[in-house]
């Protein structure tokens, strides 16, 4: 219950206001100018609608970590730098409720993302290969990916105390985990790029899109990849319920 | 008068050998159908490649595959068919002797032009693969300015979260006075 309020008092002040909404406005007007040139572009309409759905479905968790990392990188040290923690802990709620609360706010942005992604991926994979079970698999592997980004981040915050230097920290992270997107496919073939596509959930995620809108593949190959995504999502919980413990005025 | 006998035999040998080409030393033919197809970006279309084991003993492990090559003036290049959605290789463990084997090839045509497109086998214990005769393939462009609905979602939604943008605001500010 007093999760709950935080989350809901979470949500009130990042999500609920005009600045917050601007986001999702942004969102929307980057998803309306990528599917357009998806379908009408010469170049880019030469896609297959699988691969479309599935470049769609990678910038939408993207952006989900992303923002998964801001809202993170502010949870703790953003309400240090406002002077404001001092206030939330003298309240009678504990420091892993307050976590809850935030990490359920930050889950509530990622739910929002994804439902304004929704129209652009029926349009985008109308008539395509496995539109409805890319869907269902973007949904609970962007929130898990949303879990894992904003928990190691919220947890950073609450241990380093400075917004902006866990900011910088997690966006390299960041970068690491879309380390996929920079190296060419026959690196990614190689032992070294196996391994590191194995070890990074991002890359997991993406893996897993891949395998199941274009190769049409079934669970049992994804098992894998969704049992390490399962696993980060469970050391970051924990990385923020030690961090969020140990945190001190 | 034979010279011309000859030279007609030889081209009735050809017509009648309809789109299949077999080398001298294989033992086997193959043949794609159809023979040559007119369509528009965007359609799907299906290859069938018919693969005949010519010979009596049965012939393993082949593997055959689908090419296709631009032939339009100026822009010709063999295709990378990942971007087609087409299977490129089949493995046929066996084909029995005298037998057929039947693969195909299902693609979407993602860009205009003149193409051609023909079908491989190539048998390990031979050197020397074998191919169908070539299939010409014409795709018309097609101009799409609002393909799946996409414009209403496109421009709706921006406006849609817009509005309740708006509304917050408004609401807030009636708030705050």
């Amino acid at each position: 219950m007093k999760t709950l309020y935080i989350m809901q008092k979470e949500i009130r002040e990042s999500i609920l206001t005009p600045k917050g909404f601007l986001w999702y406005i942004l969102t929307s007007i980057i998803l309306s100018v990528l599917s357009y040139l998806f379908l009408t572009n010469r170049e880019l309409s030469l896609l297959d609608q699988g691969t479309m759905l599935y470049m769609i479905m990678n910038f939408i968790t993207a952006l989900g970590v992303l923002m998964g990392l801001v809202f993170g990188s502010d949870a703790f040290a953003g309400e240090i730098e406002r002077g404001t923690l001092e206030a939330l802990f003298l309240s009678p709620v504990n420091r892993m409720e307050i976590a809850a609360g935030k990490l359920g706010a930050v889950l509530t942005n990622w739910g929002i993302i994804f439902a304004v992604s929704l129209p652009y991926l029926f349009i985008v994979g109308k008539g395509g290969q496995n539109l409805l079970m890319g869907i269902l698999y973007l949904g609970i592997l962007g929130t898990l990916l949303s879990i894992i980004f904003s928990a190691f981040s919220m947890g950073l915050s609450a241990r380093i105390k400075s917004m902006k230097n866990s900011l910088i920290i997690s966006f390299f992270v960041f970068l690491l985990a879309g380390s996929p997107v920079f190296i060419s496919a026959a690196l990614r073939r190689t032992w070294f790029g196996r391994i590191l596509d194995l070890v990074n959930p991002f890359a997991d995620a993406v893996n897993t899109f891949d395998s199941v809108v274009i190769d049409s593949q079934g669970f049992s190959y994804q098992i894998g990849r969704v049992a390490i995504i399962c696993v980060y999502t469970l050391l970051c919980i924990w990385f923020l319920k030690r961090s969020a413990v140990k945190l001190e005025m | 008068m034979k010279k011309t006998i000859l030279i007609l035999s030889i081209i009735f040998l050809a017509m009648a050998l309809n789109y299949t080409y077999t080398t001298a030393s294989s033992r086997i033919t193959v043949s794609i159908s159809p023979p040559s197809v007119q369509a528009n970006m965007g359609d799907k279309i299906t290859y069938e490649g018919t693969i005949t084991n010519d010979s009596d003993n049965p012939v393993n492990n082949l593997i055959t595959y689908i090419s296709l090559a631009n032939v339009t003036h100026g822009k010709e290049a063999p295709m990378d068919l990942e971007d087609w959605s087409a299977d490129k290789a089949i493995k046929v463990d066996t084909i029995p002797p005298h037998g057929t084997y039947k693969g195909k090839w299902p693609m979407r045509l993602i860009d205009s032009g003149s193409y051609v497109a023909y079908i491989t086998v190539v048998d390990k214990n031979h050197n020397t693969p074998v191919s169908s005769m070539m299939s010409h393939l014409n795709v018309k462009r097609v101009l799409r300015l609002n393909p799946n609905n996409v414009l209403p979602v496109a421009i709706g939604e921006p406006i849609l979260i817009g509005a309740v943008f708006m509304f917050i605001s408004f609401k807030r500010r009636n708030r705050v006075k």
